[in-house]
């Protein structure tokens, strides 16, 4: 495995200035900026690529359809110990005794430790951790720690925990001691001039919008497995977004250098944004680890995760907008909860970036229960804001009676949506759906909907490669960065092999190890925008360093006039196969490092989604029909995987539409639903037609990252082609039949 | 850990788990197993013959996986699943540990070609069956049509559900060769993804039963 060397420091490079697109305050916009003289060739037109913006099949496929490739839960090691959590199962108490003696003398168990905590504020909120010779025995000695607690008032509803009687969920802040559990968080805009324009319009809606938490339901669990024997160095093998993200805690707890300690992770089980850094359960098995000078595989197991592992906060957001009669959008004021547990929570604020409104003004505030912190889930806080606005936009549409389509054109901050809109409406046939929401004789009624979202995903300079091309034609792309199943080995090995004129299968990566170059988590869909440049910058040093080494063989053609292009390297009328090219090179091969080029990524991607759905106006299910989605993101590494992640986003957010909802007991303060059986996620039998449709209008030619971006149109979508369908507004999701029918009912005894 | 039988004058302790930690009962097809039993244990446990009588503390068994035999030591609580991936040297993990109470389906093998779910069975009642996991179906060099119609139609991302999705369907798709998208999606619907692979599901499935199951 390549070692990382230290590089002595460059003379700095010149400067130079370039003009590139950028999305500012969310219009597409040309601006100068400065980069290093050195850039060299670009990505070139996107329709010019010989892989690259094509399909092509994922490289781990055949390992992980035959079973071959191994995860984190997989890892088995001699002498291995297995750990497991035990949670407090109250949610809110504190710690009077904690007696580990009798279950630290059961068969098999080799330690036990404690979190460091004596105060907990919800119910699974780590204490303690076992380490045994057997998960079984591991699972006993848990059930066999004794812990006397004091319970402590709890409050796990939102509409409880903001009265001013709710019981406390955090410690009181001395900077603002009149706050409990809800707190001033940010404000912009100006209420007086939002007051005026809303009594200068012709139009008013007012309404409350109401989404619970979501979990990432990641397939495979948080955890790790240290391997760690008492001596000065350890491996964790980490299910993680961020290979770089372990060592230093990992190192920290075990009492080792940071250097000392490397992180892998050659395939990942989903994060969806919940796995970066060794997180409590990483800490709980370095210190079993540690304290046994044994190997520890901690995995929470499911009801854990659900309960402590994280999820997307929740949403209660109070909106009133006004609109004149020619669908301009006067003004937008809001009052925003982050529903976030213990933790403050995320929400994008309204009115949501992609429109804009004459006047705005909203207050954000963070709204406190007793429930484990949310933490960053795909697209942390858009689809919460970006429901709301669909569907006050929708309302104030319909309440003025103009085409939603046309309504959102008005507002829109950017013409990409414009095209975009265009496409997705000819795509669903916007055109033959009911102008008037409801109509229709039923049971069964048919309604389309449409939202749009936005998204950054640009890039940052972590990424180091290191390409090695040897004497015997093989060639290595070497860098730390981790695939999630969003298919970075297979476009690393692609990029490299269309620079050198290979084919996918010529080139092998190597990834996911904390030894090899740098790389930044993925986390905003900012892998690609780092990591694609670095890649291209090393694939191009390869070549022209290879070129210039064989010139001699071809004629002494200048090095960037050598063609490298269907296994063969040629210049003019000479020509060599690769194989041939590289038996020139010495012992060593050809060692080429890639760094970051800024000029080769960009950040801002927009997105629309169409949506229809069919109501059943008698039981109010909802089916979902079709839904359409297109998606921009500059140069399309390859079309195969990124249509994939649209359909992912379009799935996950179908199951926050209709399905999805973390359900708490009040009395209890315990989740109701922490498994698969009672948290219903998207199954085989609710999918509808997807259409995944990649913005080919798009021709700008840098690299932009679209797995967030991609889960945001389809919620208002769905929401908006529900009340299409059946003339009923669902302002809380998810939409489940009873919300439904309990309004057609009322309406039907009113009517 | 003693291997002794408990003896019927002892505490009642309705606890589930207790009830089967001390106890478990061997397969039905016991007395085929008595072949696969390996029964180097106490003299106390050399009388357990017939189907029916309790097995407790720690067995060795012997099961048949992928057509090899591979023994394992488990308690009679282990679920197949633990054992395959925890248990067994080398282990098999192939079929994943997700929910671990029959929710998901990532742990699905086939038992006598029939899929189940391995975590909600128990490893003494695998003995006498032909198992068969993901790996049984094949290699990364040598893929059944429904691995090859997975990469080729990119069925898969993070990969953690898709030994399930593949054994499952390499089971139907031996039950019904010409399956309608409906009823594909039937078939799948005790199979769980997060990623959002579903729709690429059906086409491999589709696409595999066009060009014929083998093996």
């Amino acid at each position: 495995m390549p070692q990382q060397q230290p590089q002595p420091s460059p003379t700095p490079p010149r400067k130079k200035k370039i003009r590139v697109p950028r999305v500012v305050n969310g219009i597409d916009t040309m601006v100068e900026i400065e980069v290093d003289d050195v850039a060299g060739p670009g990505w070139g037109p996107n329709d010019k690529h010989t892989l690259l913006n094509h399909a092509y099949t994922r490289v781990d496929a055949p390992l992980k359809v035959s079973g071959a490739a191994h995860y984190t839960y997989d890892v088995r090691l001699p002498g291995m110990l297995y750990g497991r959590i035990l949670g407090c199962p109250h949610a809110h108490a504190r710690i009077k005794k904690f007696d580990a003696s009798k279950a630290s003398t059961m068969p098999g168990v080799k330690a036990i430790v404690q979190t460091p905590l004596t105060e907990f504020r919800f119910a699974g909120s780590p204490v303690a951790a076992v380490a045994a010779t057997t998960p079984e025995l591991a699972q006993d000695a848990a059930r066999a720690i004794v812990v006397d607690y004091e319970v402590l008032p709890h409050v796990v509803r939102a509409r409880d925990a903001i009265k001013p009687e709710a019981p406390e969920v955090l410690a009181r802040d001395t900077r603002k001691p009149d706050e409990k559990n809800l707190r001033f968080a940010a404000k912009a805009g100006d209420p007086q001039k939002v007051e005026a324009a809303l009594a200068a319009s012709d139009a008013i809606v007012e309404a409350e919008y109401y989404t619970p938490r979501i979990h990432h339901a990641c397939l495979e669990t948080h955890g790790m497995v240290v391997d760690y024997s008492g001596g000065d160095s350890a491996t964790i093998y980490a299910t993680t977004q961020g290979t770089f993200t372990i060592p230093k805690d990992a190192a920290d707890t075990l009492g080792l250098k940071e250097s000392a300690v490397t992180a892998t992770v050659q395939h990942m089980g989903g994060g969806f944004g919940s796995k970066f850094g060794i997180g409590i359960e990483g800490m709980l098995a370095c210190k079993l680890s540690r304290a046994t000078k044994t190997p520890v595989k901690l995995m929470m197991n499911r009801y854990d995760e659900f309960v402590m592992a994280g999820n997307r906060s929740g949403s209660w957001q109070k909106l009133k907008a006004g609109v004149k009669n020619d669908g301009t959008l006067t003004a937008v004021r809001a009052t925003q909860y982050r529903l976030g547990g213990v933790g403050g929570g995320s929400q994008a604020g309204q009115p949501y970036a992609v429109y804009r409104a004459g006047e705005f003004y909203r207050e954000v505030y963070a709204l406190h229960t007793n429930e484990d912190s949310s933490i960053a889930m795909r697209a942390p806080g858009h689809p919460q804001a970006s429901f709301a606005m669909e569907s006050l936009l929708d309302e104030l549409a319909y309440k003025i009676g103009m085409d939603p389509v046309a309504f959102r054109k008005k507002n829109m901050r950017d013409e990409v949506y414009h095209r975009q809109l265009d496409r997705g409406a000819r795509e669903i046939n916007w055109a033959k759906r009911n102008t008037k929401a409801g109509a229709g004789a039923g049971p069964l009624k048919r309604g389309i909907g449409c939202g749009a979202g936005t998204w950054g995903g640009g890039g940052n300079d972590q990424c180091k490669v290191e390409v090695t091309v040897g004497r015997d034609g093989s060639v290595l792309v070497a860098v730390g960065t981790q695939d999630l199943g969003t298919g970075t080995r297979t476009y690393t090995r692609a990029i490299v092999a269309e620079e050198l004129g290979l084919q996918i299968r010529d080139v092998v990566e190597q990834i996911g190890n904390s030894k090899l170059g740098g790389a930044n988590p993925s986390g905003g869909s900012t892998t690609a925008a780092s990591l694609s440049p670095s890649v291209k910058d090393a694939a191009i040093k390869t070549r022209l360093a290879l070129a210039e080494k064989i010139a001699p063989l071809l004629g002494n053609p200048k090095p960037e006039e050598i063609a490298f292009a269907g296994g063969n390297v040629s210049a003019g009328e000479k020509s060599l196969s690769w194989k041939q090219a590289c038996a020139s090179l010495p012992a060593a091969g050809l060692t080429a490092h890639g760094v970051w080029r800024q000029d080769l990524q960009s950040r801002g991607v927009h997105g629309v989604c169409f949506a229809e759905v069919e109501v059943d106006v008698e039981t109010g299910k909802v089916r979902p029909i079709k839904i359409v989605q297109v998606q921009d993101g500059g140069l399309p590494l390859n079309r195969l995987t990124m249509e994939s992640q649209l359909n992912g986003g379009m799935i996950q957010s179908l199951g926050m539409a209709f399905w999805e909802e973390r359900v708490m007991d009040a009395h209890l303060g315990m989740q109701l639903n922490p498994g698969f059986g009672d948290y219903k996620l998207p199954g085989s039998l609710e999918m509808p037609e997807f259409v995944p449709l990649i913005d080919d209008d798009d021709k700008r030619e840098v690299v932009i990252g679209i797995a967030e971006a991609c889960i945001i149109p389809s919620l208002g979508a769905l929401a908006n082609a529900v009340f299409n369908a059946c003339g009923v507004r669902v302002r809380e999701l998810p939409i489940t039949p009873d919300k439904i029918l309990s309004v057609l009912m009322s309406e039907r005894r009113t009517a | 850990m003693s291997d002794e039988p408990k003896k019927k004058t002892s505490r009642y302790d309705p606890s589930r788990r207790k009830f089967l930690k001390g106890v478990g009962v061997a397969g039905a097809g016991a007395a085929l197993a008595d072949s696969l039993l390996n029964r180097d244990v106490s003299a106390a446990k050399s009388k357990l013959n017939a189907p029916g009588d309790p097995i407790s503390g720690s067995v060795n068994i012997a099961l048949d996986i992928n057509g090899q035999k591979r023994n394992a030591t488990v308690e009679p609580r282990t679920t197949l699943l633990s054992t395959m991936r925890d248990r067994l040297e080398p282990g098999i993990t192939g079929p994943k540990l997700v929910c671990d109470m029959g929710t998901c389906g990532a742990c699905t093998v086939l038992m006598d070609g029939k899929p189940v779910y391995s975590c909600l069975v128990l490893a003494v009642d695998a003995v006498g069956k032909k198992l068969t996991t993901v790996e049984g179906l094949g290699t990364p060099e040598n893929m059944n049509a429904v691995q090859r119609a997975f990469v080729a139609q990119d069925a898969l991302m993070c990969g953690f559900c898709t030994p399930g999705f593949v054994t499952t369907i390499s089971a139907y798709l031996k039950k019904n060769s010409n399956p309608t998208l409906d009823e594909v999606r039937e078939a799948c619907k005790g199979n769980f993804c997060r990623c959002g692979t579903y729709p690429r599901v059906f086409e491999a499935a589709l696409a595999a039963a066009k060009a014929g199951v083998n093996g």
